[in-house]
């Protein structure tokens, strides 16, 4: 069962999250960045929600947590009003920099997210083309990577596995092409999207290939971990726990 | 440089290939990868070929000196001849028949007399089975729901002993399960209240032998204090002795902390690796026990009661509780010390019987993981998450290997980090 509460989280965390390496990596939203006058920065608040603040800048673009520093706002009435924006593309409520909001809403920001959703939602002609291909699996992983933060504190059930899961950082990654961090304190998941030092807990794919039939679904995980394509090491339960919260984010952004 | 040269595994990882195409995972379960355990990979044997006494052999004709012992089945050794040929013996005579084996009955009459709490007995196949009638009674006999749990519980695989992030379990499966700290009184009364007193059974293994975290025994105290509660409200105690059972107390677990539990489920143990497990009660739960809808094709078959009488009369005769504790503790000694010589701090905890260890250098099981890999790949079977079994097969020649291997194992990994210093 999908909580509308849980996939707010999921898609601001998992989906709007990957923004930030979006911009990073992707050369067509360098060049809409580009286009921007001044910083944007876009706060999304959902009652009873998530509520985040998207930095945009010609260098790129920051998340951080909560309202300050934005120069404009958007309101959410309720976590479905602002599922719809990212499944139906409706906006919510100016709530602060209104001229400033809507030309960024209608221009930048549009082109940014119909390009992550062209990623993210790849077709089969786009993903023979090697770069695509490579930034869509990236994409993705920084997407699941956020929304098992996402769902680990929200979903009824992901919040099972968290409450087992001890502290620490559990570095998830593609060998040698990309990595992110979930951070777990007193279950309570935050993701960092890069590297840890002292991870408790490794998961990583062996090449980009592999990540990409896993994240598509046309492989097997506990086939390949079989394999030894998958590379575990250190506190395992951390793994285990994170792999069950990954089936809540096939069922949430499937 | 290694005295012991590692392994390959070139047949047993083709039979594992052929095995991942028509098994899901290959061999899937604890005996498999897919749980983690085998790290890496390519230093676990997989497949075996044969086994005997304490050892088994891969398919590439490498022997390992296993404290696995087939997660705990294994507990007189593999083979052993005194209970294969009781075993055969039977099955010459008969095996699964329609009407039940005498054995049957005689292998009821030696649980009840072994068995402190045991006036009844009722058998099965998995540890699973047995832990799902012993709560289908505990609700029939008392008529409540609720069923509590010790935190970091494992019963087997039945939905209602599993969890609501597991796949293919529904929150509905697990909604009557309610989960307390070890021993805790005050959640257990709380507990309690909180469901107006509808709790049909506590159900708990004999002490804390859980993964990823030193195990923690238990005290005669703290399981006279869950028996009072228990008492004092009409709630069914049920030990899960799968996997402890017979090897600190012949006569149970519960037994062995002093208490009387009012069932208790056996699996493991009982028929040294032929395939039977069993539920003992106490006289209040016959009729109910009597009254389940219970049963499965191959229950009543009479070569695992054959080799069952078997495996308790051996046991008896080698009191193997006081072998294993012996045994145990000085194969556990032999390791910290061989640890201690290159610097690592093996911490062991847990039973002698059922040993769990942990390289405490570090707090994410790498370094552990790096040993027990080194280990394995040497010869020497042991894991990085799960606690170990003693079997009656073992000799102090073996003990000495294993701790001559696991030294050897302890130089590769502080050659590989030299940043441990010896202690």
């Amino acid at each position: 069962m999908i909580e509308q509460k849980a996939l707010a989280y999921a898609n601001m965390y998992g989906v709007l999250g990957a923004l930030e390496n979006l911009c990073q990596i992707d050369a067509t939203a360098k060049e809409v960045l580009k286009t921007l006058k001044s910083k944007v920065s876009l706060c999304l608040s959902v009652k009873d929600g998530p509520c985040r603040t998207f930095h945009f800048s010609k260098e790129g673009c920051k998340i951080t947590e909560g309202s300050e520093g934005c120069n404009c706002k958007m309101n959410f009435s309720s976590p479905e009003k602002f599922n719809l924006l990212i499944n139906e593309s409706k906006p919510g409520m100016p709530a602060k920099g209104m001229i400033k909001l809507l030309s960024f809403l209608l221009g930048p920001f549009t082109k940014l997210t119909d390009r992550l959703t062209e990623l993210l939602r790849p077709d089969e002609e786009n993903l023979k083309d090697r770069e695509f291909f490579e930034e869509s699996t990236i994409l993705t992983m920084y997407t699941v990577a956020g929304a098992i933060a996402g769902l680990a504190n929200s979903d009824s059930i992901a919040k099972i596995s968290a409450g087992n899961t001890v502290d620490g950082d559990v570095l998830l990654g593609i060998k040698n092409v990309a990595y992110a961090t979930i951070r777990v304190k007193d279950h309570k998941f935050s993701v960092i999207k890069e590297k840890t030092e002292n991870p408790r807990a490794v998961m990583e794919f062996s090449d980009i290939e592999l990540a990409n039939g896993l994240f598509a679904g046309t492989v097997s995980t506990i086939n390949e971990m079989c394999k030894g394509n998958i590379a575990l090491k250190g506190m395992i339960s951390m793994v285990d726990n994170i792999n069950r919260i990954l089936d809540r984010v096939s069922v949430y952004l499937a | 440089m290694s005295r012991f040269p590692e392994y390959s595994h070139q047949k047993s990882r083709e039979w594992f290939d052929r095995a991942l195409k028509v098994i899901p995972s290959g061999v899937y379960g604890h005996l498999g990868p897919s749980e983690g355990l085998f790290l890496p990979l390519d230093k676990w044997p997989l497949i075996s070929s044969k086994a005997e006494g304490t050892y088994f052999w891969d398919m590439d004709g490498n022997k390992y000196l296993d404290f696995m012992c087939a997660y705990g089945p294994n507990v007189l050794g593999y083979n052993d001849p005194e209970i294969d040929a009781a075993a055969l013996e039977q099955l010459k005579l008969g095996n699964c028949v329609t009407a039940p084996s005498y054995k049957m009955v005689e292998c009821a009459e030696l649980l009840c007399d072994t068995v402190d709490t045991a006036d009844w007995a009722f058998f099965m196949k998995n540890g699973t089975d047995a832990t799902t009638f012993s709560i289908m009674c505990a609700r029939a006999f008392t008529g409540k729901k609720k069923i509590v749990f010790f935190k970091g519980y494992y019963h087997g695989n039945d939905p209602w002993a599993m969890k609501a992030d597991y796949p293919g379990i529904l929150p509905e499966d697990v909604a009557n399960n309610i989960i307390v700290p070890w021993f805790d009184m005050e959640a257990l009364e709380k507990a309690y209240s909180e469901t107006n007193g509808d709790i049909a059974a506590i159900i708990a293994q004999p002490y804390d032998h859980g993964n990823f975290y030193d195990n923690r025994v238990s005290s005669h105290e703290e399981w006279q204090r869950v028996r009072d509660f228990c008492d004092k409200h009409g709630i069914i105690l049920i030990f899960d002795d799968v996997r402890t059972g017979f090897r600190l107390d012949i006569a149970g677990s519960d037994h062995f902390y002093g208490i009387k539990a009012d069932i208790i489920c056996f699996c493991k143990a009982l028929a040294n690796g032929y395939n039977m497990s069993a539920a003992c009660g106490r006289e209040f739960l016959r009729a109910t026990a009597s009254s389940l809808s219970f049963t499965g094709s191959y229950w009543m078959s009479a070569m695992p009661f054959a080799a069952c009488i078997a495996t308790i009369n051996k046991m008896k005769r080698l009191d193997t509780p006081t072998l294993f504790k012996e045994k145990g503790t000085k194969l556990c000694e032999g390791l910290k010390a061989a640890g201690r010589e290159h610097g690592f701090e093996l911490k062991v905890s847990g039973e002698p019987a059922l040993f769990y260890l942990r390289i405490a250098n570090d707090d994410s099981l790498m370094l552990h993981q790096e040993w027990v890999a080194e280990c394995v790949s040497r010869g020497l079977f042991i894991t990085s998450h799960h606690n170990h079994f003693i079997n009656a097969a073992l000799t102090d020649q073996d003990i000495r290997l294993a701790v001559d291997i696991a030294e050897d194992a302890f130089s590769v990994i502080a050659q590989r980090h030299p940043e441990i210093k010896k202690i």
